[in-house]
């Protein structure tokens, strides 16, 4: 029942205070960086008949972060259901089948009656280099969690941009219960710790770049995220 | 004073005249057999064996005299009862030659087979010891300590082609141990080596699996051979005797394990009574030994960490909370008592408590980031040895109650105890001739292993061999979920027999029969050996066998369908010893492996669909005399596997296939000097070549190449140890320095990813770890 390997290269680094450990790779909280930070689906459940629109929070090396829909988008299962995501103009939407359809595809998956449908997609960017997938739940209904709460040095947060002190502790919370909501902070100005807690901390050190972005992604249990993305300097 | 000493030596005069004439009078009962080969008898506990009775081997033994027995030129040590080499020991043939044995305590002589010498020395008791092979090894008591006590003990071949065994003054000889001498099992032809312990119990044998090796401590397994942090063994390195190392073809008497096995053997107390503390920058600890009474010896340790005291201020401002870094207790007990001539008794007991706590965060309340590991173990072993004339036996009751108990965050946990009580009983008859056959052996031994292991587990699925790690861990995965008990009532039987067949021949054959409980099964598995004497010095062995292990290793203990992983060894080799104290020994082997427990190909479940094969030659040469131990080992190892029919053939996970070293260490007045240099392959890897972001669990999925398809490269070094020991009082202090890696040779042991898996880095060979220690006896 042992975790050999993981623990002791991990316990091996501890011990030896990192000295063997070369590690250059940016930090999970580094916005700088080319990737998919969050796909969103809103709503995160559609009822029968109605729609949901694809988007996702994406990250680059030397720009912005930006909100973009999928350059390419499939539906990876249930099969049958692929009719169910179709491009609209420059959205990608996922319709959710009629009542029937979905009570049909529960009694072909196994599912109670009640239960929602899940519906697995992939969605590509950058020709397919950068690739996420996203559960979106037919049959029911829900919203994306709301960005609220938020207190950026212990001041309710704005979408206004933010200016902070340089070589300080600056407190990040949002007002939420860690075992049910996954949050992350992430920030390409300054360095960030405590990152996947509701209450972080970023400080921007002597070398560390002095303007940027600061985001929050919020996941809750059912299949909601929501993000907000503010402009960050240190002076 | 002097008048005392000149009354020593007129009583030692007439002991050695009463013993020659005692000689004189029983010459003609002398051992008739030839025995090129000595059969590999195991020394029983406490190192001594009373021969004063009429026994098969003994010193008086009642076979006729030779009409012209053969000579040997017999190669032997002469030790105390500490193990310690005595020098300047005379060893004469009876009113004939003579020869002193060396600062190492060796000597050579030419004797007739079934002679007897005398061994003397001021200050111990004169010993006599029989010639019956090409080795001995003598134990001389102090004078007085125990009147007309004669201890022989042949000094046994190694158990199997390949095999060593070192004597704790042995291993610490080599250098890069950093003052834990288990930790030079890499320098073990076979032993995959890198710089911390490797895999399940901290040594990896032939580039299998490494839960496949077992480690033993007095002949019981435990279940961890290293301390958390990997610089330091379960077992200070005074309270070790012994370290056998068998990579495989062993006996029939051990089981359960399908490649090879490290069977440490405590250290028994001294006669004389002395204490001792050592203190490092990693722990330290005291020891006691001595006897009470003059039928009991004891020996107690008892060792704490020392490096979680300092390594906090080392971690210096990272993103982590210490709680405890990494803290450890070791306990060592062994008692030895006499019970009558024929029965001794030997207690022995061992723990170890790891307590590893981790929050990654400076916010210590934070759940979420908080790993926490705490293993701890204790076993303790009741044993008897019997012994009168040609019958031994051993009858041994061992209990052990281990506990793995680790939480990851708020979700995962394992908490995994399983106590086991072990009843084993070994059975031997010794006879110089039976049916034709000389200095035959036979044995028969069962045990049953009993364990209820208490399980409650929520991880993840656990990767198997060669499936590469989940490098970005999913702290809210428990797709792996079971609370409950799971009972593996499992047995053995063994029997073996060994005999010369004509004058250079030994044959050894035997048959091991397990029956693993829980599945349902029983296997039989034959083993044998052929030992061929090529020439005086050169012996050729051969050795083929089938060897089962057990489903226990991680998740296999909840699938009761799961049947024993099997492997078939052959082995050949050749010992070459051409003069005293050097040994050169070679050894080619091929494992064949089946019913390799696989996660099936669908889902995640497990199967015994794998097969693998390994291949390889391995060298060791030693050379020993009185300042000098050195020490030359080279192995070559191809491992591989194909995990379901029809897939592609793969490299297992430890397979290194070059492994050298050299060491040599030098010994002069109160300074000891030694050096190491090794070299070796780097370990298979399965590179990332991408990740797929899954949104809904905010973790990133590495798409991986083949399996193991490349492999971290070359790594060198070299280790130096110095030594100054000198007396302060009534203490005798030792300080030592023993620094790895002196040349800073940075390798790349193994690469990590990013979370993204889109940038990678490497974690190196450490740098340079100095092991700086100062150890002190009363």
């Amino acid at each position: 029942m042992n975790r050999p390997g993981r623990i002791a290269l991990v316990v091996a680094c501890v011990a030896l205070a990192s000295s063997g450990c070369d590690d250059d790779t940016d930090p999970p909280w580094q916005l700088d960086h080319d990737r998919i930070i969050a796909v969103r689906s809103t709503p995160p459940r559609v009822a029968p008949g109605e729609q949901a629109t694809i988007d996702a929070l994406l990250g680059f090396k030397g720009a912005p972060v930006a909100e973009q829909a999928p350059e390419a988008a499939v539906v990876l299962e249930p099969a049958g259901f692929e009719g169910a995501l179709a491009r609209d103009g420059a959205r990608w939407v996922v319709t959710a089948p009629s009542a029937d359809q979905l009570a049909a595809a529960r009694r072909a998956l196994g599912l109670a009656t009640d239960a929602l449908v899940p519906l697995k997609l992939q969605v590509d960017y950058a020709g397919g280099a950068l690739r996420a997938i996203k559960t979106v739940y037919l049959g029911g209904e829900a919203a994306n969690p709301a960005m609220t709460d938020v207190e950026i040095d212990r001041t309710s947060a704005t979408p206004a941009a933010l200016v902070i002190a340089p070589l300080r502790d600056v407190p990040l919370s949002i007002a939420r219960d860690d075992a049910t909501y996954d949050v992350t902070w992430l920030s390409s100005c300054g360095t960030m710790h405590d990152f996947d807690l509701p209450s972080a901390y970023l400080r921007v050190e002597a070398d560390d770049p002095t303007s940027g972005q600061l985001a929050l992604v919020v996941r809750d249990s059912t299949g909601g995220v929501n993000w907000q993305v503010w402009t960050i300097e240190a002076r | 004073m002097q008048s005392s000493v000149f009354a020593h030596r007129a009583w030692r005069a007439r002991r050695v005249r009463a013993l020659l004439a005692a000689l004189a009078a029983t010459a003609a009962s002398a051992t008739a057999a030839a025995q090129p080969i000595t059969s590999p008898e195991p020394p029983p506990p406490g190192n001594t064996r009373d021969t004063s009775d009429t026994g098969d081997t003994g010193v008086a033994a009642q076979a006729p005299a030779p009409v012209a027995a053969t000579s040997v030129i017999v190669t032997g040590r002469v030790i105390d009862s500490l193990g310690k080499p005595v020098a300047g020991a005379h060893v004469t043939l009876e009113a004939a030659a003579t020869t002193l044995s060396d600062s190492a305590g060796r000597f050579r002589i030419s004797a007739p087979l079934g002679a007897t010498l005398i061994v003397d020395r001021d200050g111990y008791d004169v010993t006599l010891a029989s010639v019956l092979g090409e080795t001995l090894e003598v134990t001389l008591l102090a004078a007085g300590t125990r009147a007309e006590m004669i201890e022989v003990r042949g000094e046994a071949p190694p158990a199997s082609p390949g095999a060593a065994k070192l004597d704790r003054n042995e291993l610490q000889r080599i250098p890069g141990g950093g003052g834990d001498i288990v930790r030079t099992l890499t320098a073990m032809p076979g032993v995959v080596n890198l710089q911390i312990p490797l895999g399940y119990t901290g040594v990896v044998i032939r580039g299998a699996s490494p839960q496949d090796s077992k480690v033993l401590i007095d002949g019981f397994e435990v279940p961890m051979l290293f301390h958390d942090v990997g610089l330091r063994s379960v077992v200070p390195a005074e309270a070790i005797e012994s370290l056998d190392y068998i990579p495989g073809g062993f006996e029939v008497g051990f089981g359960r394990t399908s490649s090879g096995l490290v069977n440490l053997t405590t250290r028994p107390g001294s006669a004389t009574r002395s204490e001792q503390a050592e203190l490092s920058v990693v722990d330290g600890g005291v020891m006691a030994q001595g006897t009470v009474g003059r039928r009991t010896r004891y020996m107690f340790g008892v060792r704490r960490s020392t490096i979680d005291l300092l390594l906090p201020s080392l971690i210096g401002d990272a993103d982590l909370s210490l709680t405890t870094v990494p803290r450890y207790y070791d306990a060592q007990l062994r008692v030895d008592h006499e019970l009558s001539a024929s029965w001794n008794l030997m207690v022995s007991a061992l723990a170890a408590d790891d307590l590893l706590e981790i929050v990654g965060s400076k916010n210590e309340d934070a759940e979420a980031k908080r790993f926490r590991k705490h293993s701890y173990f204790a076993r303790a072993t009741v044993s008897a040895q019997y012994r009168s004339g040609p019958w031994s036996a051993t009858l041994a009751l061992s209990g052990m109650a281990p506990t793995f108990d680790a939480t990851n965050g708020l979700y995962q946990r394992i908490k995994f105890s399983y106590p086991m009580v072990t009843p084993r009983a070994e059975l031997r008859r010794t006879a110089a001739r039976a049916a034709g056959l000389t200095d035959v052996v036979w044995t028969a031994g069962a045990e049953a292993q009993v364990t209820r292991a208490n399980v409650d587990i929520a991880i993840g699925t656990e990767p198997r061999e060669g499936e590469p790690p989940p490098m970005v861990e999913d702290p809210k995965d428990v797709s792996e979920t079971f609370k409950g008990v799971i009972w593996m009532p499992d047995a053995a039987a063994w029997t073996s027999l060994a005999a010369n067949v004509g004058s250079r021949v030994r044959v050894v054959a035997g048959a091991r029969g397990d029956v693993y409980g829980r599945a349902g099964e029983f296997v039989v598995q034959p083993r044998g050996e052929l030992q061929l004497k090529l020439a005086p010095e050169l012996t050729a062995r051969l050795s083929a066998g089938l060897y089962t292990r057990p489903p226990e290793y991680q998740s296999e203990v909840l699938d009761k369908t799961l049947h024993a992983e099997r492997s078939t060894q052959t082995i050949a080799g050749l010992t070459y010893e051409p003069f005293s104290g050097a040994r050169v020994q070679t050894s080619a082997y091929y494992t064949d492996r089946r019913k390799m427990i696989v996660h099936a190909v669908d889902d995640d479940s497990l199967t015994n669909d794998g097969r693998g094969t390994t291949m390889g030659a391995e060298l060791l040469a030693t050379y020993r005399n009185a300042a000098w131990f050195t020490w030359l080992s080279y192995a070559y190892s191809h491992s591989t596997r194909i995990d379901h029919p029809g897939m592609a053939r793969r490299l297992f996970d430890y397979d290194q296939p070059h492994s050298l070293n050299a060491a040599a260490s030098w010994k002069h007045g109160r300074w000891q000097l030694g050096g190491r240099f090794q070299i070796y392959s780097g370990l298979p890897y399965t590179p990332a070549t991408g990740s797929v972001l899954d949104s809904d669990r905010n973790v990133y999925m590495p798409v991986y190449a083949g399996a193991n398809s490349e492999r971290a490269p070359l790594h060198h070094q070299l280790d130096l140890r110095i030594d100054y020991s000198w007396r302060w009082g009534p203490a005798a202090l030792t300080a030592f320095a023993d620094v790895q890696n002196v040349y800073m040779n940075e390798s790349v042991v193994t690469y990590f990813y990013s979370y993204d898996f889109s940038q990678r880095s490497s974690f190196k060979s450490l740098p340079l770890l100095p092991s700086i220690g100062l150890r002190g006896v009363l």
